[in-house]
């Protein structure tokens, strides 16, 4: 039986006090001073970045050995970018066959390009010896003239065929092809644009900051800070929406439909172009050869941005992505829906449909595990699809032209399938056969 | 041994603005037994464009395909083999990339073509308008005179192949 003593210092102390013993017994705040011990995670800002594709442009950036180039043609299942684990990669941007990324740093190396430059949409690099002349396989640095060195930063970066366009908080730098007058500058016939030093600027239109920029493959579209959209370069189909048919070279504002509305994203791949104003409407005007909008009298192409009455029974719609033969739009209740023609995900086979079709949730991972999985956004390549779910899953579809779809295989595949990149995505930059995914590491 | 036949290939501009894609087709032709024989870079001149191009005038996508071609240098080939035309043709693919791409994904236009304008390559239709369009951009080739003096070397097969121009010259000697 204890003694009552021995029964009171159990109540009073604890009991491993008790059974050392000690002369002096631990403070408890001592305890907190304690160092806790630190398990090492990524920094909230740290980027990775995974690119697959074509390979043989240079535009995945990774060098492959002398005697591997000859056959490693294409890149098949993502790899982790070597130069993005160097440098502070914030924005990159894809174009037909190049890459651009953008680097935060207080020096004026913030820009770096590599892939195909035959058209200096890369920027003047040198002759180096024993290269070629057309094309990088390395990122090399693009020096532009910032007013503010330190302080200049790169928002957003766009490539379309031959052309490229950087915004930045000082306006919007254009480099490369101008023979429609993409980047917003006179056409000069005759006009060399291998080994050009050229690079446009523009710092406002009519006065308004440039928020938004997209970039088609032969032609431009700025979205300035009061929602209204400007354009320029290659009308052939209206895809400048500009209500007529020719090259424009100097931006100019968007009339039709969207005159008066407050347009937040514009996207567009090829000559098709969709826009979404801040109450959930869209809005398309271009090339329309596969049913991307169904006209009442046929015809295949549209110059003047119309209302989209078939999204109407969509519900409020979050995002928008323009392919080169079809569209997809997701709604806020995360349901994605395409239209157009192509391997749309809906089917086992090449499809065509002039109304939003939804694609299953089950197919983007809705499951009994993950009920509430839902498509944050999408994104489209030329014939290619992708979606991006809450979960930082990554689900790709589509023509596997060069094996852009990063799956392993080179078939095509019908319907999403998630693929399997090391991070949780944040971003997919679409070229026209490579891809680069922007992940945050998951610890 | 039937008659070498003569056809007209262009490879459009956003192809030349590639050059993997260039001399992946360039390949292409060269591994299906096609001879060139005259080959020369140019970038059309809208008069050019339009005379080329005048049988679609009335089609809605005239404009685009004429603004198209101007926009940069193309590749002008005559090739030559048996059967050159439609075999040319069957390289080629379906007109429509879109659609090419599904029926016939190992096809020139399937393969390396962008968008139904841009194609990556033309081909004559018929033995007829491939001479209408080679006496067009090729002036100064003499078809009948080519028949006399080059084709046996063609036919034989006696020739060098100058891979810098791409084109092959018969073994006069």
């Amino acid at each position: 039986m204890l003694s009552k003593r021995i029964v009171f210092r159990l109540l009073k102390y604890n009991i491993r006090e008790f059974s050392v013993k000690r002369k002096f017994p631990i403070n408890p705040e001592s305890e907190k001073q304690l160092p806790v011990f630190d398990y090492t995670i990524s920094r909230t800002t740290y980027n990775r970045i995974y690119v697959w594709g074509c390979a043989s442009t240079g535009a995945l950036g990774i060098l492959y050995k002398h005697n591997e180039i000859e056959y490693k043609t294409s890149q098949r299942r993502p790899k982790r970018s070597t130069f993005a684990e160097q440098h502070d990669v914030t924005t990159v941007g894809c174009g037909y066959g190049f890459t651009l990324f953008g680097v935060n740093s207080s020096t004026n190396v913030k820009l770096f390009g590599t892939g195909l430059n035959t058209d200096s949409q890369l920027g003047y690099h040198e002759v180096r010896n024993g290269k070629p002349l057309e094309v990088l396989f390395l990122p090399q640095p693009i020096i532009l003239q910032y007013k503010n060195v330190e302080k200049a930063k790169i928002i957003k970066i766009r490539g379309g065929r031959a052309h490229s366009l950087v915004l930045t908080n000082e306006g919007v730098y254009l480099l490369g092809n101008n023979i429609y007058g993409q980047c917003g500058r006179q056409i000069i016939p005759d006009e060399s644009y291998q080994m050009s030093r050229y690079i446009h600027h523009i710092e406002k239109v009519d006065g308004k900051e440039i928020k938004d920029i997209a970039c088609g493959q032969d032609h431009s579209i700025l979205v300035t800070q009061d929602g209204s959209v400007y354009s320029c370069g290659w009308g052939a189909d209206g895809q400048t929406g500009l209500g007529h048919y020719n090259s424009e070279s100097e931006f100019t504002k968007v009339q039709g439909d969207i005159a008066s509305e407050n347009i937040v994203k514009v996207a567009t791949t090829a000559d098709f172009v969709l826009a979404l104003n801040d109450k959930g409407d869209v809005f398309g005007w271009g090339n329309t050869e596969y049913a991307q909008i169904s006209t009442k009298d046929g015809s295949q192409q549209i110059c003047n941005p119309i209302y989209l009455e078939m999204c109407k029974n969509v519900g409020k719609i979050r995002d928008i992505a323009a392919g080169g033969s079809f569209c997809m739009i997701v709604n806020d209740k995360g349901e994605v829906f395409v239209w157009g023609y192509g391997l749309l995900g809906v089917g086992p086979s090449v499809q065509s449909t002039p109304v939003p079709v939804q694609i299953p949730s089950t197919l983007f991972g809705v499951n009994d595990f993950q009920p509430d999985t839902v498509v944050k956004s999408v994104h489209c390549g030329m014939n290619h699809l992708c979606a991006i779910t809450n979960y930082g899953d990554l689900y790709m579809w589509g023509r596997n032209k060069h094996n852009c779809l990063g799956l392993g295989d080179d078939k095509d595949q019908t319907f999403p399938l998630r693929v399997s990149v090391g991070g949780l995505v944040t971003d997919v930059v679409c070229g026209v056969d490579h891809n680069v995914v922007m992940c945050k590491p998951y610890i | 041994m039937l008659p070498l036949e003569l056809t007209l290939a262009i490879i459009k501009p956003h192809v030349i603005n590639n050059p993997i894609s260039l001399s992946a087709i360039r390949n292409v032709i060269l591994t299906s037994n096609f001879k060139i024989v005259r080959s020369k870079r140019l970038t059309f001149t809208n008069e050019i464009a339009e005379t080329f191009y005048k049988e679609h005038k009335e089609k809605f996508f005239y404009n685009r395909l004429v603004t198209f071609m101007t926009s940069g240098p193309s590749d002008l080939y005559i090739l030559t083999r048996e059967n050159a035309v439609q075999e040319w043709r069957r390289l080629m693919g379906p007109t429509k990339v879109f659609k090419a791409q599904y029926e016939q994904p190992e096809s020139i236009r399937g393969m390396y073509g962008l968008s139904d304008t841009r194609n990556a390559s033309h081909g004559s239709d018929s033995t007829m308008s491939a001479t209408k369009e080679i006496t067009l951009l090729f002036p100064e080739f003499d078809i009948p005179k080519w028949y006399k003096t080059e084709e046996p070397y063609f036919r034989s097969g006696s020739l060098t192949f100058l891979n810098k121009d791409f084109i092959h010259k018969p073994n006069y000697y």
